[in-house]
């Protein structure tokens, strides 16, 4: 059992004297069964949790071992949350067992994150006491942390109090206490963050890649399955260790690919790979980050990690917008850039700004089987879905909203895919042809298209695409068509809300410089990746993998003329372009050994 | 056999890449001079007992093989344009064997796809030469009203051969998700047919018949497209009034504001951003359509919370269940920064804090304990 999972303290405050306290993380769990950790909404809701994501099927128990230090009576809060309230029974409904019994109520009924009392139940210290998270249903019941006291008093639920409370009682100091430094640290391991680590290890820099996932690819993992789409540019040999085949979106092909890209980036020994790690902040000083602090998503433990020179392939920005980087989230308006395209009007660029960004996809599929395959009703669906039938989910299935953000509110649209996903599923079971059909696979992970998007000294805007403009340091190259989705809902409020439509500006070949690959106002900070310095219509074209494939390949390369002139990441522009270009141009080909010269 | 005979005759052409020119250019006899009735396959209203007549443009379509064919438009009785139309004949081949389609096109002032009739005397056809049914017809106009189809973007060659994964730089393969896009949009068996009416319909000639009308865009113009029901005609109006025309047509853009699709209503809360502090009167049908409008509108009005009457104010209070959770919360925050809370507004709180059935109601219980 791990020591630092279970915290165990006498509360000093005058109220909890004497109080026996045990908070037990759900994702610390000895065997989480059947159940799934689930990091991505830790900024919003506070912890990684326990989902139990079983497509309608009942997961396996998870379990723990917990050591009490002295024996009585406990209440027991679970931190859990009903994920659709309404008029129906909760979805996601799961019970609690404590030794051998298994206590009446009902977890995962309380709308929004909070604490549900479980009930009571006596311990005796001098046994290891088992605990067990029963899933009732299959549907991404929910639970965060598990909390027994000899005191009834419920724990704090705002976010801001539970944050301290937590790092109370587990007694942990602000900062973490191991720090591990390097010449580069990337954080993010999708295609973007992959080709910067390699890029930058390939030239000899000692690279930490934090990753809070177990496999590497982000959208291209086989956890999301995207496929990675665009052109290689002047990095084919770096991406052709990271891309995957052009196979349908959401197939299983995708594992395959997913073995290479694992396997090709821990291949290089000086690139550190933290798997399963989330960064939760970045200190800055100066306008220059300093460190970059992080967790391991199931234990807890904490790193904190220092270098000269950071690259935010996060997706959605976080290193940046926790060292104080500018950036933009929604669309400008259609003045800002000059960004008018009159056949689509205010679908391309509003008249005025508004917070509307492509959305998120959750992608799914069913397969015939040989025998009648049953599915639950699921009434909590079906305001989503309607009438939507459907047997499995291609991009089109995409869901953003002007009032909620990508990343404040991305369980909420995760969740609501995952309604779409099980309404339409439902819907589609009902016909006769699809009753040997189950579903084979939905991903729980949101798979983003656009969130924040942090400023360098150049934004890349549709401008530079339509016309193809040409710059000194265009290191990125696409030939792909500008591509921006919409709800279809904007245009017909009978469409189901969870289905996009994409408008394609087919132009030249086009270049993305160097410039928009820095922050503006950070001195030491890169990003590749959806979160490069872009205006919405800018990013419609290059968001795409091999693109910010192509993005972190450039930045690890800059990186490394960086430590080798102790400059900043703009110097390298207005000082070193010339050399920095000729780096990329030699990458191209892999060195002759000089054995073999 | 006369389709038989052409068809050989446009084959021919066809391979030795020659073309007919405007000296054997098909008569467009069969086109009508009056319009007493809708087209038959038609996406704008049709009051009953309009007459529109037909007028020459100097604009026209040059088709492959068979030349330039002339663009009218058709005008009321008040010489108002209101229809640009083309009777099309047009070879479509595939596979080395061309025949001839015929088809009468229409157009909206603005260039979008408004209609078609078909030939009584020359059905379109599918490749096994089968005759198209009604069904087939309105697959067709479903397909043409498309104006961002699938086959806007793809080579016909594309959509006919097998897709094979892309080893080549920049080739988006096609995936299973076009290939089912495909075969959803058109008529099975009439591929080529239903391409080469959706390129006649939205190629060039659609930003030249916008050209043509804008050239002759007057306010009544902007005023009938306002009232009418298609979409592209009311944003164009929105667009092109100024604000005085905003004001006398007023009542008719507050009626869309509640009634017209997300974008419409976006579109025009944004214009008049300025008026909410300015007239707040004017605006409150605006606030009393909150409960009928989409969510991003409704996201939009709420930022104009601080010019809303208290009486708007305690209205909103009972209509939480119509707000997401981000909108009840941006709403509590108004509330926090009032100086007092009218008893009303708190009651209609504790009910839908009490409420078992609103997923949003722990929102306002955690604002009641923190505000109590």
């Amino acid at each position: 059992m791990k020591k630092l999972l279970i915290v165990t303290l006498l509360l000093f405050s005058s109220i909890s004297l004497f109080a026996q306290d045990v908070l037990v993380e759900a994702e610390s769990f000895d065997n989480p069964g059947g159940w799934l950790v689930d990091p991505q909404f830790v900024e919003q809701m506070g912890s990684s949790y326990l989902n139990a994501h079983g497509m309608g099927k009942p997961v396996k128990n998870a379990s723990t071992k917990v050591n009490f230090n002295k024996s009585g009576s406990y209440h027991i809060w679970v931190r859990t949350m009903n994920w659709v309230p309404g008029d129906w029974e909760a979805p996601g409904k799961f019970q609690l067992k404590v030794n051998e019994a298994v206590l009446d109520t009902v977890l995962g009924t309380r709308s929004g994150w909070g604490w549900q009392y479980a009930g009571e139940t006596k311990i005796n210290k001098k046994n290891e006491t088992h605990i067990e998270l029963v899933d009732l249903t299959g549907f991404n019941g929910r639970c965060d942390a598990i909390y027994f006291s000899t005191k009834k008093t419920t724990p704090p639920s705002s976010p801001k109090k539970l944050a301290s409370w937590r790092q109370e009682l587990a007694a942990e100091p602000n900062a973490p206490e191991e720090l591990k430094t390097y010449d580069l640290v990337v954080v993010g391991g999708g295609l973007a963050g992959c080709a910067a680590a390699i890029a930058g290890a390939e030239q000899g820099l000692k690279v930490a890649l934090i990753h809070d996932r177990p496999v590497l690819g982000g959208n291209a993992s086989e956890e999301i399955r995207v496929h990675t789409e665009g052109i290689y540019g002047n990095f084919e040999r770096i991406l052709k260790k990271i891309d995957t085949k052009h196979y349908p979106n959401g197939s299983a092909e995708s594992k395959l690919d997913q073995q290479k890209r694992d396997e090709n980036v821990k291949s290089y020994d000086n690139i550190d790979l933290f798997l399963n790690w989330r960064a939760y902040d970045a200190i800055s000083e100066e306008n220059s980050v300093k460190y970059v602090d992080a967790r391991q998503t199931f234990t807890g433990e904490r790193k904190r990690f220092t270098a000269p020179y950071f690259v935010d392939s996060t997706g959605d920005g976080w290193i940046g917008f926790w060292a104080g980087a500018e950036f933009s989230y929604g669309r400008e308006s259609v003045d800002t850039y000059g960004e008018y395209w009159e056949e689509h009007g205010e679908l391309w660029s509003p008249k005025e700004a508004d917070n509307a960004v492509m959305g998120s996809s959750v992608l799914w599929g069913s397969k015939d089987t040989d025998s009648p395959q049953s599915f639950p009703e699921v009434p909590w669906a079906m305001p989503v879905s309607k009438d939507y039938a459907e047997v499995n989910g291609e991009w089109q299935w995409e869901f953003s909203r002007n009032d909620l953000s990508q990343i404040d509110d991305a369980e909420e649209i995760r969740d609501h895919m995952l309604r779409a996903i099980y309404g339409s599923f439902s819907n589609a079971k009902k016909d006769e042809v699809n009753k040997n059909r189950k579903l084979e696979w939905v991903s729980y992970l949101v798979g983003k298209r656009e969130s924040r998007r942090l400023v360098g000294d150049h934004i890349f805007t549709f401008n530079d695409a339509k016309v193809g403009k040409e710059f000194p340091d265009g290191v990125v190259i696409e030939k792909r068509a500008v591509d921006v989705h919409y709800q279809t809902v904007l245009e017909d409020e009978k469409n189901p809300d969870f289905i996009s439509e994409a408008l394609f500006y087919r132009g030249p070949q086009y270049y993305i410089p160097y410039r928009s690959l820095y922050s503006k106002n950070i001195s030491n900070l890169f990003m590749a990746g959806r979160n490069f310095s872009c205006s919405h219509a800018g990013l419609g074209g290059p968001r795409v993998m091999l693109t910010t494939g192509q993005m972190g390949a450039a930045v690890g390369y800059a990186a490394s003329l960086c430590k080798k002139y102790e400059v900043m990441p703009r110097e390298i522009y207005t000082g070193y372009l010339q050399e920095y270009l000729d780096l990329i141009e030699e990458q191209k080909y892999e060195k002759i050994p000089t054995s073999k010269k | 056999m006369r389709r038989l005979a052409l068809g050989i005759l446009l084959l021919l052409t066809h391979l030795c890449e020659a073309q007919f020119g405007s000296a054997v250019a098909f008569p467009n006899s069969s086109e009508k001079t009056v319009l007493d009735k809708s087209p038959e396959f038609f996406v704008l209203n049709w009051k009953q007992g309009t007459i529109l007549n037909r007028s020459e443009t100097p604009m026209e379509i040059v088709v492959d093989s068979v030349g330039a064919q002339k663009v009218n438009i058709f005008r009321d009785n008040s010489d108002a344009p209101v229809l640009y139309s083309s009777n099309i004949i047009t070879p479509v081949c595939a596979d080395g064997d061309c025949r001839l389609m015929h088809i009468t096109l229409y157009w909206t002032l603005l260039g979008d796809y408004a209609g078609f009739d078909r030939s009584s005397e020359e059905p379109l056809t599918k490749h096994d030469h089968d005759e198209f049914l009604f069904s087939d017809y309105w697959k067709l106009h479903e397909l043409l009203k498309d104006h961002n189809s699938i086959l806007k973007r793809r080579a016909i060659d594309e959509l006919v051969t097998k897709p094979k994964p892309s080893t080549i730089e920049g080739v988006d393969a096609l995936s299973g998700a076009t290939i089912k896009e495909v075969k959803e949009s058109v008529v099975s068996g009439a591929l080529y047919s239903c391409y080469v009416a959706w390129h006649l319909v939205h190629g060039d000639i659609k930003d030249q018949i916008k050209a043509f009308t804008v050239a002759q865009q007057t306010e009544g113009m902007l005023v009938r497209m306002l009232n009418n029901e298609n979409i592209n005609y009311q944003m164009y109006a929105l667009e092109n009034l100024t604000k005085n025309q905003y004001d006398t047509n007023f009542s008719r853009i507050s009626t869309l504001f509640k009634s017209g699709i997300p974008l419409v209503r976006s579109f025009i809360i944004k214009n008049l951003a300025e008026s909410f502090s300015k007239e707040p009167n004017k605006m409150q049908p605006f606030w009393d359509a909150l409960p009928y409008i989409d969510i991003n509108t409704r996201s939009l009005l709420l930022q104009h919370i601080n010019t809303a009457s208290e009486a708007t104010v305690t209205s909103i209070s009972g209509q939480l269940s119509v707000l997401t959770k981000n909108q009840i919360r941006d709403f509590l925050s108004h509330l926090e920064n009032k100086s007092q809370i009218s008893s009303e507004i708190l009651k209609n709180l504790r009910a839908f804090a009490d409420s078992s059935k609103e997923k949003n109601s722990y929102l306002v219980v955690q604002f009641l304990e923190d505000n109590s």
